[in-house]
């Protein structure tokens, strides 16, 4: 696998090419860049397999790396010191990301995830809703990809009315009467749609607040639904959700 | 039909709004019924089935009509000829009888026949709830079971009554209606029965949504909940106001408007006189009043708000000793050349500081046993002791959150205070299991133990009290105990997560 690495800072540079000349004997490392430029100007001539980008490089981004490129058949895994800015979107778009330092075993994964996924010659249609996604001056995230087992789906947090757990898989509720499955758990799209408002009102439950219609006082306590749907709150929830719907 | 020659008061063929294929006939002093089916000439008569039930217990099912006892009749001199046969005598008394007629044609289009046999039970009212407008939508106040009369008072926010009746098989034989004990006047009346929404034993549940603007006046309402029936329109009627009277619910609403509708020319009186009046005090109170309130929010939003800082500043804390130790014991790797250990355990601690900086209020059971994984694998590497962490296998461990960081503390105290000193003999076992809907969490080392009674030593459990009682100020619901057992053989300290799960 033909590889380039982007970071603005040299230690990091060297230390991922030890671990991965160590550890990933397939990779092959074409070229290592400091800048944006660099990088672009790289990638143009050496056309990898995979970069390793770094989010946060000085007053530019590594997503100023993807937008200089008209194309982009490459896979990429994001690398990245702190869940900030960035790694939010990147999360949303269901890429693959690394924590620095980097573990060794995250990132044997990655690059056999990688390479799964360029033998299935997947479209990098991710990079692209990316892009789009943090396009406008202020990042706001409004549509989420969920993978799916055969295709990747790009539904807008508008359209999403519920999540609902189901052991390690999350069932998505859609207004059009969709129902998906996803293979991760409640807890990570939770994490993820918090921050946007979702309310988790029951270890099983993640809602939309704009489907929900009233708060029904039996049972202990149930959001009523638009859709008819009636949702537990659980009483450690309760609290949070209480306070959630009252700011709105 | 035919009755038995004794039958008074039968109510025959009444037919009910909504149910335009059911006719009922309400038999309550016949003690046999001929049922006899008359069809047009110009209908095709084998392809008719019928089905009788005997209460709710089918004794014929599916049948055809048997073309050999057809007859020709006639009600009466002009009356058009049918073709007739009967289906049986049957035995009323008590029971009720259901004929249901279809074409194998049109199966949808069923004409049913009742023949009520036992008295029409009264409706009860199980419930009334009135619905408020809320700043997000709406919410539902219950009175269940309601006596004879029951006590509403409508705020300005108060926007629709709901009548509940027990469900029946014949909901559609009665009818609602309200009057205005005042002006003796019917001000409303309704033949539906809404469905949906309200369920019990996974039935839907009939009840009539009533809008609140119909009560004018503070006073007194009554709601009458009775059948159908045309009492006077039948054969050899005897039947007493009062026998009526026993079929009929009366239930006396007493509403009080805490805004009065007034009409529109009290409202122009009143309001130039109170205009007067408040204009003048008004002021001068609604200002004191609004300072005060302000005042008092902002007090509560400042608690709130010191309690979420505290809260934050506890949970945050990790042993400053820990954390150079752990680096230094990284660095003991990297000296040894133990190259990968020396990653594996970067790793850890990256995964632990940054659980510590996030801050998050909330980590699932999972996240939480990562996180003690990996500090008493680090801890490992400076003391030698063993460790066990056990999960209860039907613990939904990825969903269930507690908050953040609860047993890091205690765990920490078991690793310095219990075991430290005893090196690989120290054991330290973490076990997540559940009681009922309480989620137990147990911390158990076998080191030296302490005096619970005494102050404690290390920073680890004054740190947990201080948190689980600022968490149980805010979260009243669902309290978090703390339990601490400790003698020379070792020390159990758990949380029992009240009501959590």
């Amino acid at each position: 696998m033909r590889v380039i690495l982007v970071d603005d800072e040299i230690s990091n540079l060297e230390n991922l090419r030890t671990l991965l000349e160590k550890h990933c004997p397939q990779v092959n490392i074409l070229a290592t860049t400091q800048s944006v430029t660099e990088a672009v100007n790289a990638i143009e001539k050496q056309l990898p397999d995979l970069i390793f980008l770094d989010i946060q490089m000085g007053k530019q981004t590594g997503f100023d790396v993807l937008k200089s490129l008209p194309q982009r058949n490459f896979e990429v895994i994001f690398v990245t010191a702190y869940d900030q800015y960035g790694i939010q979107a990147v999360k949303f778009a269901a890429l693959d990301y690394l924590l620095k330092p980097v573990d060794i075993d995250e990132l044997k994964t990655a690059i056999s995830k990688a390479e799964q996924k360029l033998a299935a010659q997947m479209p990098t249609a991710q990079l692209d809703f990316l892009l789009q996604q943090i396009k406008s001056p202020q990042p706001t995230i409004n549509k989420i990809a969920l993978p799916m087992q055969s295709e990747i789906r790009y539904i807008a947090l508008a359209d999403i009315i519920r999540c609902e757990a189901d052991n390690t898989y999350t069932f998505f509720f859609l207004a059009n009467n969709e129902k998906l499955l996803v293979s991760k758990s409640l807890k990570e799209y939770a994490d993820l749609l918090k921050p946007n408002g979702f309310l988790r009102t029951h270890q099983s439950h993640l809602v939309n607040p704009d489907f929900v219609k009233s708060w029904l006082k039996e049972d202990g306590g149930v959001l009523l639904l638009t859709s008819g749907t009636k949702i537990p709150i659980s009483k450690p929830n309760k609290e949070i959700v209480r306070q959630a719907l009252q700011q709105i | 039909m035919c009755v038995d020659s004794g039958a008074k008061n039968v109510m025959y063929a009444n037919v009910f709004p909504n149910q335009p294929h059911t006719s009922f006939s309400y038999l309550p002093d016949v003690n046999n019924l001929s049922i006899q089916i008359n069809f047009r000439k110009n209908i095709n008569i084998s392809s008719f089935r019928y089905t009788i039930l005997e209460d709710d217990k089918p004794i014929v099912v599916n049948q055809s009509i048997d073309r050999e006892k057809l007859e020709d009749t006639n009600a009466g001199e002009d009356e058009e000829l049918f073709s007739s046969t009967s289906l049986g005598i049957f035995s009323i008394k008590g029971k009720v009888i259901t004929v249901l007629v279809y074409s194998i044609e049109k199966p949808q289009d069923i004409e049913k026949s009742v023949f009520y046999g036992k008295p029409i039970p009264k409706a009860e009212i199980l419930a009334f709830s009135k619905r408020t407008e809320t700043a997000k939508g709406v919410d539902y106040s219950w009175i269940k079971r309601p006596k004879r009369k029951t006590d509403l008072t409508f705020t300005e926010k108060d926007d629709q009554i709901t009548i509940v009746k027990d469900k029946s098989a014949i909901d559609y034989l009665y009818y609602t209606s309200i009057i205005d004990k005042r002006t003796e006047k019917v001000i409303f009346q309704s033949t539906a029965w809404q469905y949906g929404g309200i369920v019990d034993k996974h039935e839907f549940i009939p009840h009539i949504d009533i809008d609140r603007s119909i009560f004018k006046k503070s006073g007194d309402y009554e709601i009458i909940i009775q059948p159908l029936i045309k009492w006077d329109n039948c054969l050899d009627c005897d039947i007493s106001p009062q026998e009526i009277e026993k079929h009929v619910t009366r239930h006396t609403l007493s509403i009080t408007l805490e805004e009065e509708n007034y009409s529109k020319k009290e409202l122009i009186i009143y309001g130039l006189i109170i205009c007067a009046i408040l204009g003048a005090i008004g002021g001068a109170f609604l200002t004191y009043i609004k300072k005060k309130e302000a005042k008092k929010l902002a007090q509560q939003y400042k608690e709130k708000e010191i309690l979420g800082l505290q809260l934050s500043s506890v949970r945050s804390q990790l042993n400053p000793h820990f954390l150079f130790n752990a680096l230094a014991g990284i660095q003991n790797l990297m000296n040894k050349n133990e190259i990968d250990n020396a990653n594996k355990y970067l790793s850890k601690f990256a995964r632990l500081t940054r659980n510590v900086l996030d801050d998050k209020e909330r980590t699932s059971l999972t996240q939480e046993r990562t996180l003690l994984d990996d500090y008493l694998q680090m801890e490992q590497l400076r003391f030698g002791f063993g460790y066990e962490i056990k999960t209860e296998e039907n613990l939904d461990l990825d969903n269930i959150e507690i908050p953040s960081m609860l047993l890091q503390p205690v765990v920490e105290n078991a690793v310095k205070h219990g075991i430290a000193l005893k090196n690989t003999a120290g054991k330290i076992e973490i076990a997540f299991h559940k009681n009922g809907k309480n989620l137990i969490l147990t911390v158990t080392d076998n080191g030296k133990g302490f005096d619970t009674a005494q102050k404690y030593g290390g920073l680890g459990l004054s740190l947990s009290k201080n948190r689980i009682s600022l968490l149980n100020s805010i979260y009243k619901e669902t309290p978090i105990v703390l339990d601490i057992h400790s003698n020379s053989n070792g020390t159990k300290i758990s949380f029992t997560l009240t009501d959590w799960l």
